[in-house]
């Protein structure tokens, strides 16, 4: 019995990649536009930070806490994965862990010492708090390209030894690295747009769009390559994505991509925030397929070799019966904690309550 | 043997800090509460702002709890990957079910914030009820998959076939014979367990090795470390708040920080009244029953003691003696001449069996090495074992002892202080005449040190008292450690603690401004920055 975890990790993975887009992406936004803000002493850029850094603090802990679920879930499910990517991928997670800890704090940094310490130093902790998001997926994204095409788990797997920074020779990661980075800034600025729309903020929607459209416009040609280096890396996942049951997601992820891209330059052409809206909503899509293609396509297996690879089943906990029970109990209150959540998010952005004095 | 030495501290560290975050996450809800119901029932501004302050301490508190709480998770995984077999077996249930409470604990706190002060009071203090149940559930369950590796619960007689002083943990549920093959295969190899679980398929050929996946919520142990250890995080976060809100009537005399010592302080005094007497006896109560290295470390019995008023506090008996390292190795000498070899061979696994099950699960084991294994005698096994629990005796009695002090200084301090802001008879004069008009501080500093100082020394007490194991009676840390040899090394603890101790140290000032510049919290309003 493995596809259960493997629906529920593909959930839990789906949700966290989601909305670590719009954080790492909004993180940029705000604190790059703090940074100019500074420079050219524009109080309307000061504007875009702090309305980026609103939509980041709201979601910032919630996609954390996904990422939790995602370690548990993996340790419970798929403890064979864990103890090996633990052992094969320890720098790589580490990176991450590290940069964790650091993105967090400064977060908070950023938030607390606004207006209050000198701007060039804050400037220096948004900055800080934007990097550190940017080497989170620098380690996560390891294990991604790890099980789509091995290469220190295959030094592992054929010697039993790896070296520990073998998951960085692979170029498949640093494809896979830049799309998932410039997919983060390009929601980032979708989301902005929109938020500035609600406001009424028109140079605002224009710099969320230009984020939007200008790193969309980046990531269209480093996704064909990703697609074009799983033909000779993966093929599996090529072929099920390409010509398989993943086919329709590819051409919806497409399709999305596309109308994101004629909806956006329409919207900053013609200066039109209601396309904003849909452009944020399609950007996530685009995100949430591609994701879903990456993760989905690779079923029965769970590390994927050329054209083959090794099942899910070879990862999965077999040390108990796995009581079912708890896991619907489970699923269901993660529900309600994600409604919850959307209320909660409703109330900060729409209803602008975290963003009056209290 | 892998060396463990410069992990450990730097695990413990870890949690030390992880700790000082989930004190305030529990501890602070319930002043919050009482505050906001002040509020509601007076209509006093000053009770909401206090509230206010505190919550926005609460959220970058529970930012950094997550933090460090993501650190300790991974740093089990990532540093003690044999934990995973038991993340995956005995541990699934609780950390699963702790997936829900810590989802909906974030998502409630978030709503609370974003809520407070727009919908009505008695709605914000029941999302914030809410948020801390989850809160308590989440530190309930994590408690339990801790109390787990001290008490392990479901391995029946397990233990004491190994240890004959050991005492049976409730009925068993695990495939002793998966078990044993799965210990004496990494004594053979000299390889952590991760060298055996992380080749692909092993789950599967090792097959199910625990039949009832709940046990570990069964556990009495876990039962009375939920009511100790999660009281006495509320105790020393409320701890916390009172102080700060002493500090603060110290040095400024402003009413508002008076005020909110008023609503504090009954809770603390409830807390204390219950947490040391209470909760602490049954705590007690199950390290007599199921620690026995642990409580003779904590009592320095290296000889059997008789004590009528700590065996009456143990036993309810006052004649009967409190067994020490003599009367425990004693119980070692019951193996007689047995072998390893025996206690495979009684399980049905012979040295053939045991080679062949390693060449399975992807383990070369050295013929020669593996008998030398076999030939281990129980009773030095035993011996060995308890020679090492003993060796941590002074430290353990005397930490136990200051615990024992100062959670007795917190507990008159509270009723002191209670004393102080009340009128009750003859104490409150009494008080008032020896500490002045710098009662309120000084009981509050009293009262600090009484919850902090025991926690801290608790937790030690806990952790090294199961020494030298980490699985109690079953598995030791080298066996757990990883795989990965720099991961081992001093170099990179001393790295990742001062990683640890600057995100810390940042987070811990964070705090403390936000505390004291409240209004600062309030800048994403794109308006004036100095409103």
């Amino acid at each position: 019995m493995t596809e259960l975890p493997f629906i529920i990790l593909g959930f839990a993975v789906l949700l966290h990649v989601v909305f670590v887009s719009i954080t790492i992406g909004t993180g940029w936004i705000s604190a790059y536009s703090r940074l100019m803000a500074y420079l050219k002493k524009d109080s309307e850029l000061e504007r875009v930070s702090r309305s980026a850094f609103r939509i980041l603090v709201v979601f910032e802990l919630f996609s954390g806490v996904w990422g939790t679920i995602i370690t548990v879930v993996l340790a419970g499910f798929f403890p064979t994965l864990i103890a090996l990517a633990t052992n094969v991928l320890f720098a790589p997670l580490l990176i991450a862990l590290i940069s964790i800890m650091i993105r967090i704090p400064s977060i908070a940094a950023f938030w607390y010492t606004w207006g209050r310490i000198d701007p060039r130093v804050h400037s220096a902790i948004g900055l800080l708090m934007a990097i550190s998001g940017f080497l989170i997926p620098f380690g996560f994204r390891t294990l991604f390209s790890e099980i789509n095409s091995p290469t220190a788990l295959g030094q592992f797997l054929s010697s039993g030894l790896a070296d520990p920074f073998a998951a960085y020779l692979s170029g498949l990661f640093w494809v896979l690295y830049l799309h998932s980075i410039f997919a983060s800034l390009s929601v980032g600025g979708f989301v902005v747009a929109y938020l500035m729309a609600e406001e009424g903020h028109e140079k605002g929607v224009r710099i969320g769009y230009r984020y939007g459209l200008g790193f969309l416009l980046l990531q269209i040609p480093v996704g064909a390559v990703h697609w074009i280096l799983l033909g000779s890396r993966s093929q599996y996942i090529f072929e099920a994505i390409t010509y398989g049951s993943f086919m329709p997601v590819l051409v919806l992820k497409v399709l999305a991509v596309l109308t994101l891209l004629s909806l956006g330059l329409k919207g900053y052409l013609e200066g039109k925030s209601v396309f904003a809206k849909y452009s944020a909503f399609l950007s996530l899509l685009a995100v949430f397929l591609g994701e879903l293609m990456n993760d989905g396509s690779r079923y029965p297996f769970m590390v994927v070799i050329t054209e083959g690879g090794i099942p899910i089943s070879s990862f999965a906990n077999f040390y108990i019966e796995i009581p079912m029970a708890a896991v619907y109990v489970i699923l269901g209150f993660l529900l309600l904690s994600i409604l919850v959540f959307l209320s909660a998010l409703f109330y900060a952005l729409f209803r602008r309550f975290l963003s009056e004095p209290i | 043997m892998v060396n463990v030495d410069s992990l450990l501290p730097l695990s413990a560290f870890g949690v030390y800090c992880h700790a000082v975050f989930i004190s305030i996450t529990l501890g602070f809800p319930p002043a919050i509460m009482a505050l906001l119901f002040k509020y509601m029932k007076t209509k006093d501004e000053e009770y909401f702002r206090t509230a206010k302050t505190m919550t926005w301490v609460l959220s970058l508190n529970f930012a950094l709890g997550a933090i460090t709480g993501t650190l300790v998770e991974f740093g089990l995984v990532q540093a003690w990957p044999g934990t995973i077999i038991a993340i995956a077996s005995f541990a699934f249930v609780p950390l699963a079910l702790e997936l829900l409470a810590f989802a909906n604990e974030i998502a409630f706190l978030v709503l609370f914030i974003v809520t407070l002060g727009k919908i009505r009071t008695s709605r914000s203090i029941a999302i914030l009820a809410v948020y801390w149940i989850f809160a308590v559930l989440s530190g309930v369950l994590i408690t339990a998959v801790n109390s787990w590796l001290v008490a392990p619960w479901g391995t029946g007689e397990v233990p004491s076939a190994l240890y004959p002083f050991m005492p049976d943990f409730g009925e068993n549920s695990v495939d002793v014979q998966k078990l044993v093959a799965i210990k004496i295969i990494a004594l053979a190899s000299g390889l952590p367990l991760q060298a055996i679980i992380q080749n692909p398929e092993v789950a599967e050929k090792v097959g199910v090795i625990l039949e009832d996946p709940y046990v570990a919520l069964y556990n009495p142990y876990a039962a009375a470390s939920a009511f100790h250890n999660i009281s006495a995080a509320v105790l020393v976060g409320l701890s916390i708040a009172l102080l700060a809100f002493s500090v603060g009537w110290q040095k400024k005399k402003e009413e508002r920080f008076l005020k909110a010592v008023r609503v504090v302080s009954p809770l603390v005094l409830v807390v204390f009244l219950i947490q040391p007497t209470v909760f602490g006896h049954l705590m007690g109560e199950s390290v007599v029953g199921y620690n026995p290295t642990k409580f003779a470390m904590m009592e320095g019995a290296h000889q059997t003691l008789y004590s009528p008023l700590l065996s009456f506090v143990a036993y309810g008996d006052p004649n009967r003696p409190i067994p020490g390292f003599d009367e425990l190795k004693k119980r070692c000498e019951e193996h007689g001449g047995k072998r390893l070899d025996d206690l495979a061979l009684s399980v049905g696994l012979d040295r053939d069996a045991i080679i062949g099950i390693a060449g399975s699960l992807g383990v070369n084991l050295d013929r020669s090495r593996t008998e030398e294994v076999l030939d281990t005698k129980l009773r030095d096994l035993c011996l060995s074992d308890l020679s090492r629990a003993e060796e941590k005796t002074e430290i353990l009695h005397y930490a136990y002892y200051t615990k024992i002090f100062f959670g007795i200084l917190g507990f008159l301090s509270a009723i002191a202080l209670f004393a102080a802001l009340r009128t009750v008879p003859v104490l409150s004069k009494v008080v008032k005449g020896i500490l002045g008009e710098r009662a309120v501080f000084l009981l509050s500093v009293g009262i600090m040190l009484g919850s902090t100082v025991p926690s801290a020394l608790g937790w030690y007490v806990r952790e090294v008292g199961r020494k030298p194991w980490t699985v109690y009676g079953l598995l030791y840390p080298d066996e757990l450690v990883s795989v990965f040899e720099p991961a081992r090394s001093g170099g990179f603890a001393l790295f990742m603690a001062l990683v640890i101790a600057s995100v810390v140290f940042s987070g811990l000032l964070a705090m403390y401004i936000v505390a004291t510049r409240g209004r600062k919290s309030e800048e994403l309003s794109g308006g004036d920055e100095n409103d």
